[in-house]
């Protein structure tokens, strides 16, 4: 009774993919810790973080490429570990650095594929076409450069017409027209196919530039998960305000619900609205208070994620 | 539904194979036996098909069909290990347990096509060098037919190493030094019949007076040696492919 209510939920968050406690140990020590990932249906999630923080260790234990030390996967409301090759067919994957047999040609890598998930040997010119790998796809791959790999290996990922797809580093190796493309492409699958897609990446520019929802990884532990809009508010700055007497001032500021700190004499609070700084100008200047200035401090979203991320070296 | 999956993966197999050149090394050992078979001179006796069996089945049981089953295997293997082909395939809707067996089936059908062509070798030397008639057909096919029974538990041993070892030379390495010892086991009445790699070359040598019409082997050393050791390599193969991280 208490299950089909908490499926019913589920059915209506149209989660895709769910991780509970999720565990990765290597020889005792942990490189995915305790992970709770919450991935919605036709969201772009970008899982960030820094070089060896556990983010292709998740996505293998995703893709039961390796089996979690512990903890439970759920995609598309199913179980992994019971389900796994129905997962599997609607799951388009790539996994570091791209996978390939570099004795075929393109077009045979993708017919190795095609042949096992069984779809229309048509799909093979389109997936091509949507790489811009036309007019190369009779070469021997080994002879490719990183680039066209990594294109192929999006194709492939797109082949079997995946409801989700799982990219890891994908615009790694690309030139910057190429990581424009990638990128164009990666937003409109969702938009026009409704594809569910997990991208990971070390660089904040990139998921800011095309992720709705951010995961933030470090050390194997998930610290942060949140929209990217939420994230870019968070991000968003400070307020400073040099003023006559500090110290008072902060206490006066307190009193009328505004939450600061003292710092190199200034009063410090975090970003508000236009109108919240009118009144509380107004409420300082009521009270005898000389205001010399109101500084708007922008932090960086790179600084932000620096400062999150370094968070546990503080 | 699910045979068929598995043929869809064993054609991909195919195609996987079929630009590479597995294909010569096919085509080795039989073209190398013609060479015995020509030369073997008996001054003033006819060419039986006894003798040339005998003489064109040492090098090829010996040495070739047992390497044969190590090389196709590292081979089958190589081009998954090399570029990310293990993630790539497994993480396709496929189970770990028909990738394994249709690999399998692919070295042991590579096998098979190796022994008809060394058949089709023998009979083509029989005609040239106009042995006498009539070709003893049930000699001549279980000869070849027993050399590639004894040939599956040496495939799937060495699939069983090719699968885990990164390495091509590694597996190779080992597989020569198997069949090495060969040479003098093959002759022991004592421990021919119990090691693995010394079968093929005894099913396929015909057995003088009693090999007519049955397998060359004694039936008790094929069965518990032969089919022994391919059970102990498969499942152990399987299991080892099974836990895999990939
Ligand atoms: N097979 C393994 N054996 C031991 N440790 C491993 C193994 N695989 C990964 N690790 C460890 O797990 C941690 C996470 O690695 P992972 O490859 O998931 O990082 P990542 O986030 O993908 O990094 P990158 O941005 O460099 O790709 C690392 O500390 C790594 O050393
Ligand atoms: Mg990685």
């Amino acid at each position: 009774m208490l299950n089909t209510e908490v499926k019913n939920m589920k059915d209506m968050k149209n989660t895709v993919i769910e991780t509970k406690d999720l565990w990765k140990k290597y020889r005792g020590r942990a490189a995915v810790e305790n992970l709770n990932l919450n991935i919605s249906k036709g969201e772009i999630y970008g899982f960030l973080g820094p070089n060896g923080a556990g983010k292709t260790t998740t996505i293998r234990m995703l893709l039961g490429l390796i089996t979690p030390t512990s903890g439970s996967i759920e995609i598309f409301g199913q179980d992994l570990r019971k389900n796994k090759l129905q997962i599997l067919r609607k799951i388009g994957s790539l996994v570091e650095s791209p996978s390939y047999y570099g004795h075929l040609s393109a077009v045979d890598n993708l017919e190795v594929i095609r042949r096992i998930l069984d779809v229309s040997k048509s799909r093979i010119p389109e997936v091509l076409d949507i790489v811009s790998l036309t007019g190369e796809e009779k070469r021997p791959v080994k002879g490719f450069s990183l680039g066209m790999k990594q294109r192929l290996g999006i194709a492939a990922a797109l082949l079997g017409s995946p409801e989700l797809l799982i990219l890891d580093e994908p615009t790694n190796g690309l030139d910057p027209s190429g990581i424009q493309e990638i990128r164009s492409l990666i937003k409109r699958l969702p938009l026009e196919q409704g594809i569910t897609v997990l991208v990971s990446s070390h660089l904040l520019s990139e998921i800011e530039q095309m992720a709705d929802t951010v995961g933030i990884i470090r050390q194997g532990q998930l610290i942060y998960q949140d929209t990217i809009t939420n994230l870019q508010q968070q991000a968003a700055g400070e307020m400073r305000l040099h003023v006559s007497d500090p110290i008072v001032a902060l206490n006066l500021a307190g009193h009328c619900g505004y939450d600061g700190a003292l710092r190199e004499d200034k009063l410090i609070f975090s970003r508000m609205n236009d109108a919240r700084v009118a009144l509380l100008v107004k409420e300082l200047v009521e009270n005898g208070h000389s205001v010399y200035r109101v500084e708007e401090h922008r932090q960086s979203l790179e600084d932000f994620f620096l400062q999150v991320i370094g968070g546990g070296e503080a | 539904m699910s045979m068929g999956s598995f043929w869809r993966i064993c054609a991909s197999e195919r195609l996987k194979m079929s630009k590479s050149y597995i294909w010569l090394l096919v085509i080795l050992s039989p073209a190398i036996a013609i060479l015995p078979g020509a030369l073997s001179i008996r001054d003033g006796e006819e060419v039986t098909w006894g003798l040339l069996l005998s003489v064109m089945s040492v090098v090829h049981g010996l040495l070739f069909l047992p390497v044969l089953s190590g090389i196709f295997a590292a081979l089958i293997c190589r081009y998954e290990h090399q570029d990310g082909g293990w993630k790539l395939l497994l993480s396709l809707p496929v189970t770990r347990m028909k990738v394994y067996l249709s690999k399998y089936v692919m070295i042991i059908a590579l096998l098979g096509v190796v022994q008809l062509l060394f058949l089709v070798c023998l009979l083509g030397m029989g005609w040239i060098r106009d042995a006498a008639a009539p070709v003893p057909w049930s000699i001549l096919l279980f000869s070849v037919f027993g050399g590639w029974i004894a040939c599956l538990p040496l495939a799937a041993l060495q699939l069983a190493v090719s699968q885990g070892w990164s390495s091509f030379g590694a597996p190779l390495a080992l597989n020569v030094s198997l069949t090495i010892p060969n040479i003098l086991i093959a002759n022991s009445a004592t421990y021919g019949p119990y090691y693995p790699w010394v079968q093929p070359s005894l099913a396929m040598t015909p057995n003088g007076q009693d090999g007519f019409g049955a397998f060359n082997l004694p039936l008790d050393s094929l069965m518990i040696v032969v089919l022994g050791s391919l059970i102990v390599f498969l499942v152990a193969g399987l299991f080892f492919f099974w836990r895999k991280a990939v």
